[in-house]
């Protein structure tokens, strides 16, 4: 007998197999029945009746030898995986630092990304944490979420209480309606009442607001439709999981201890369960309140019943069957008619309809889904950017591996492996470091959307999102791993297996190179890949050089106010019950008491102050000025003290200051700013005009130049400020001292303080220097611009240790030539111009590329630029020259050890 | 009285084949008439010597047994596939001495140490029936 073949037969062959093998078994016993003397057809028929039912046998053993084969296949495939893994963990072991570098980098990238989509789908994506979120219907303006309007004119976009109750009475789809609006700064203690208060973050909801939402009580009970019957105001609270964890740790006799919010005693029913918080995304509620406890905890300014407080958003829960077009169009019309009904006919009433707000509400309201929907998308394309140049480098990595390890591959070839199956095994090697990169970085990932949720917040308190990983999340994670596996991992396998065997196996190893299908190839795509990393990492330096000029422009923008010398002072005098004369009083006191003080050049006051997050708009007349629609006799206003354009540092370019003779039942009087001087006024003087508010006429009696009172980056608006003591159009309710210091504003913070206590020890001060406070309000853009400028340090670090690598690469190659070269005269400078001069020609292709790329993406940015244009040649010119820089510093190196060849040595090695 | 317990090892584990279940001739015996697991047994002793083709095995059962015990050839073939999906054979092509392709089987390793254990089992069996059988009392 010979062998001729193992017996491993295709699928396909199997029946085949099963019929040759039969049919040779009836051929013997025929043969062997006719040499006993049969005729041959009688012989086949004795053969196949021993044999018995031939159809039978058949199937049964193509049945048997096609569950053998799968089962070897299957036990095959993973003994090949076995040692795959187990071939890559070797190898990983062998070369420890190859496997940190690519391991930390990547992870770094997989984190970056991560961390950043954490947020996104935090944000942006995530539905409420409620029972059937989709059939929630959102009805107000998210922005409009810590607002409170007061006006005789109704809106839509956010809502009074009487207005709230008409909907949730009588709206036919929904099966229930819940109202939320800003709880404020409540002073709140839990334990005595001494020391300070503390302010946990609030909110006032109707009683139907859990039950609503579907969130049951982890603990006690929520709210319940009668803890708002009208008329009631049962003194409980609900508390948050958080608040329950870190104030009363977590002791289920928490539930029935009283608390004291606003003087008031509360007692608390219930906890939230965790996860929950509220429906709100970016806040984070600590304690709720029923709405009717409003005008018990603020009995100075009651909202509950008074149709001119507009505060709430409405989330109201669809009925089975009621789609969200329908809930549309019924909503649209309800409170169409509520505005028709309602507002007073009085002024010229817009003939545009007021604007309704009406949208799914199944990831609840938010105002930082719109303030961070482009930053969290820009610093997405960000992170995306560097993990895509982390994937081009540990390309490079494997490619120079590679070239060690044209032998290995040879010898493996040549012994019979499949090239399918070394791609396989390479494949295995980058996956199993693309896990453990994994694994580190989702740790990265973790730590890094905190630090960027602290980095977007103000004071060191976070910005309230959950950042804990959720699935969608993971899965993004692994998608990405998976797509970085092939960027980085399956070019180099592919190049790796396609060894030419036999110059590998001529065992030179200088020919290594080339026997590894081309030095020359090495090197193309290896310059393939500096160009794109240059290209790509350009965008990233042109964007951060645009958000961090953006950001010095927006600090040193003109405020028109003496910003580095103030200090605002929050007076909680309404807390306290002062009001009309005695509040007069105590500002009189006040102004006296602290402009003695050293080191103050003068004291004001005013309701909204300066970057408080409060502004006052309003409607009026303006006589002899035609009006195209409401807008056009809108303004914003401030009522303010005497002394005030002086205290803030402003200009006035006509007229005179607030003073002190401008009291209750003196002539209104009014100062506006240049813009609104201008806009009713233009090219005569406006002081002396008129405008009029309901039957009060307000007269100009000064101008200021425009300031920015509450937004760097806001363009000018229509202000005008009235006078804080006259009361001309509605009492002032809250009040911010200005105190404008000789020096340093932050030294007279206690002072101030210290004064202000001494006329009533109970009154609640805050200070704050306003520097401080502009800073904080824009901790975002500060840090969007210390994102992308470590972004783009970061990309400037991998696109020069990339052209570092394959420069120091290519002149190895040379080193024979560049011997050569020197020992037929040329100089060490020679040989160095001539390398950088090839590094240079990469990097100039690259940036060739990158500039219109860059300023294709950068683009994107436009909207976040302040007093920047994206084409910005500066930046540009900047981010060119820094790149350049940075890869002239990694070619020199290179370039330097090149010169340094000894001729004779090199030489010799050829 | 002894305690006896049968270990006939392919009569231990219920087999189920596909043709069984699809019990498109249920009344035939898989193993041709013989006792369940004899034929396995015959089998493995067949190929003891070395390798040999399907059909080689056939005539040495035959012969073997006097022509007395394989009624029919086909629940041959199904048993050598069945032994060789279990892993006790493998399978080669060659050729036969009229120089003919034909599929040769050999016992593996773990199909010696089949073969072994059966022949302990089956004489363990044996000789307990035949000692119940020549019982007087």
């Amino acid at each position: 007998m010979r062998k001729i073949f193992k017996h491993e037969p295709a699928p396909g062959r199997i029946a085949g197999d099963v019929d040759d093998e039969l049919a040779f078994h009836i051929q013997e016993r025929t043969e062997k029945l006719i040499g006993q003397g049969m005729s041959p057809d009688a012989a086949r028929t004795e053969a196949l009746k021993q044999f018995g039912d031939m159809r039978d046998v058949r199937d049964s053993c193509v049945t048997l030898d096609r569950a053998r084969a799968s089962e070897v296949r299957r036990s095959r495939r993973f003994e090949e995986l076995r040692q795959d893994l187990a071939y890559a963990w070797r190898s990983t072991r062998r070369n420890p630092g190859f496997a940190l570098v690519v391991i930390l980098t990547l992870a770094l990238g997989i984190g970056a990304n991560t961390a950043i989509f954490t947020l996104v789908d935090a944000v942006l994506l995530r539905k409420l944490p409620v029972r059937e979120p989709d059939q929630l219907f959102a009805i107000g303006n998210p922005t409009s979420v810590g607002n409170v309007s007061v006006s005789d004119r109704q809106r839509a976009d956010i809502m009074s209480y009487p207005q709230y109750r008409h909907i949730r009475d009588n709206a036919r789809s929904f099966s229930g309606v819940l109202a939320s609006g800003r709880g404020g700064r409540l002073d709140v203690y839990v334990g005595e009442p001494n020391g300070d208060p503390e302010h946990p973050s609030t909110r006032f909801v109707s009683g139907n607001y859990f039950s609503v939402l579907g969130v049951p009580a982890f603990i006690g009970r929520t709210f319940e439709d009668r803890d708002d019957r009208e008329g009631q105001a049962p003194p409980i609270a609900v508390i948050s999981h958080g608040y329950w964890t870190r104030r009363f740790a977590s002791e289920p006799s928490a539930i029935g201890r009283i608390i004291r919010v606003q003087g008031q005693q509360l007692t608390i029913v219930g906890v939230t369960p965790p996860g929950f918080r509220g429906e709100i995304v970016g806040s984070s509620p600590e304690l709720w309140l029923p709405i009717t406890l409003q005008p018990v905890l603020n009995p100075y300014q009651p909202m509950l019943e008074d149709m001119q407080y507009q505060w709430f958003l409405l989330l109201a829960r669809r009925n089975d069957g009621v789609t969200e077009s329908q809930a549309t169009a019924e909503m649209t019309t309800m409170l169409r008619n509520w505005i028709d009904e309602k507002t007073p006919p009085r002024g010229a009433r817009s003939q545009v309809p007021e604007p309704v707000y009406l949208a799914s509400g199944a990831r609840g309201f938010s105002w930082v889904r719109e303030e961070y929907r482009v930053p969290l998308f820009t610093l997405m394309a960000g992170v995306g950017l560097v993990l895509l140049m982390i994937c081009a480098n540990i390309a490079n990595l494997l490619f120079a591996r590679a070239i060690g390890r044209g032998r290995e591959m040879g010898v493996r070839l040549s012994l019979g492996a499949g090239r399918a199956r070394l791609v396989r095994q390479l494949l295995t090697e980058s996956l199993l470091l693309a896990l453990f990169a994994t694994g580190t970085g989702l740790l990265v990932a973790t730590w890094g959307s905190r630090i960027l949720l602290l980095m977007a917040g103000n004071d060191d308190t976070p910005v309230p999102v959950d950042a804990n990983l959720s699935l969608p999340v993971l899965g993004f994670t692994v998608l990405l791993t998976i797509l970085a596996l092939g960027l980085f991992g399956l070019a180099p396998a592919l190049r790796t297996s396609r060894v030419d065997l036999a110059s590998v196996m001529r065992a030179q190893s200088r020919s290594l190179a080339s026997g590894l299908g081309g030095g020359p190839g090495r090197l193309l795509s290896g310059q393939l890949l500096i160009t794109a990393q240059v290209a790509l990492s350009l965008v990233l330096v042109l964007g951060a050089a645009l958000l961090v000029r953006s950001l010095s422009r927006l600090q040193n923008t003109d405020t028109g106010l003496d910003r580095d010398r103030l200090l605002v002072v929050d007076v909680a005098a309404q807390q306290r019950g002062y009001m009309d004369e005695r509040r007069d009083q105590l500002l009189r006191q006040v102004t006296e008491r602290v402009t003695a003080l050293t080191g103050v050049k003068a004291v004001s006051f005013s309701e909204n102050g300066i970057f408080s997050g409060t502004e006052s708009s309003t409607n009026f007349f303006v006589p002899g000025f035609t009006a195209r629609d409401e807008n056009d006799t809108t303004a914003y206003y401030d009522e303010v003290g005497p002394g005030y354009v002086e205290a803030i540092g402003g200009r006035l370019i006509e007229g005179r200051d607030i003073s002190d003779r401008d009291v209750a039942g003196s002539v209104p009087v009014i100062l506006v700013n240049q813009t609104m001087a201008q806009f009713y006024w233009p090219g005569r003087s406006a002081v002396g005009q008129t405008i009029r508010y309901h039957q009060v006429s307000l007269e100009v009696v000064g101008v200021l130049a425009d300031t920015k009172d509450h937004a760097l980056d806001s363009k000018p608006v229509r202000r005008f400020y009235l006078a804080y003591t006259q009361r001309a159009i509605e009492d002032p309710v809250a009040l911010r001292v200005l105190v404008r210091a000789t020096d340093d504003p932050a030294l007279l913070g206690n002072p101030v303080a210290a004064e202000i206590r001494a006329i009533d020890p109970e009154l609640r001060v805050r200070h704050e220097p306003l520097a401080v406070t502009i800073r904080e309000s824009i901790a975002q853009e500060r840090m969007m611009a210390r994102l992308a400028g470590g972004f783009g340090v970061l990309a400037l670090l991998l696109a020069a240790i990339g052209l570092y690598g394959l420069m120091t690469f290519a002149t190895s190659r040379r080193t024979g030539e560049i011997g050569l070269r020197m020992a037929l005269g040329a100089k060490r400078g020679d040989v160095v111009r001539m390398v950088l001069l090839e590094a240079f020609k990469l990097v100039g292709l690259g940036l060739v590329v990158g500039v219109p790329f860059a300023f294709a993406a950068t683009r994107l940015l436009k909207n976040q630029l302040f007093d920047v244009p994206a084409g910005d040649p500066v930046s540009a010119i900047v981010a060119v020259a820094v790149l350049t820089g940075a890869a002239a510093l990694a070619a020199l190196i290179p370039a330097l050890r090149a010169s340094r060849v000894d001729p004779m040595t090199a030489l010799r090695q050829e | 009285m002894r305690r006896f317990k049968s270990q006939l090892p392919s009569a231990a584990a219920p087999r189920t084949f596909p043709y069984e279940q699809d019990g498109k001739n249920p009344m035939m015996d898989p193993d041709g008439g013989l006792l369940r697991g004899t034929l396995d047994l015959l089998i493995l002793k067949a190929l003891s010597w070395g390798p040999r083709h399907g059909y080689a095995v056939a005539e040495w059962i035959h012969g073997a047994t006097d022509h007395t015990l394989l009624v029919e050839e086909g629940p041959l073939y199904t048993a050598l596939h069945r032994l060789e999906r279990k892993g006790w054979l493998e399978a080669e092509w060659g050729l036969s001495e009229k120089n003919r392709k034909a599929k040769y089987y050999q016992l593996s390793r773990s199909g010696r140490q089949q073969l072994r254990a059966e022949i302990t089992s089956w004489e363990r069996y044996a000789v307990a029936v035949s000692k119940a059988i020549a019982a007087t009392t």
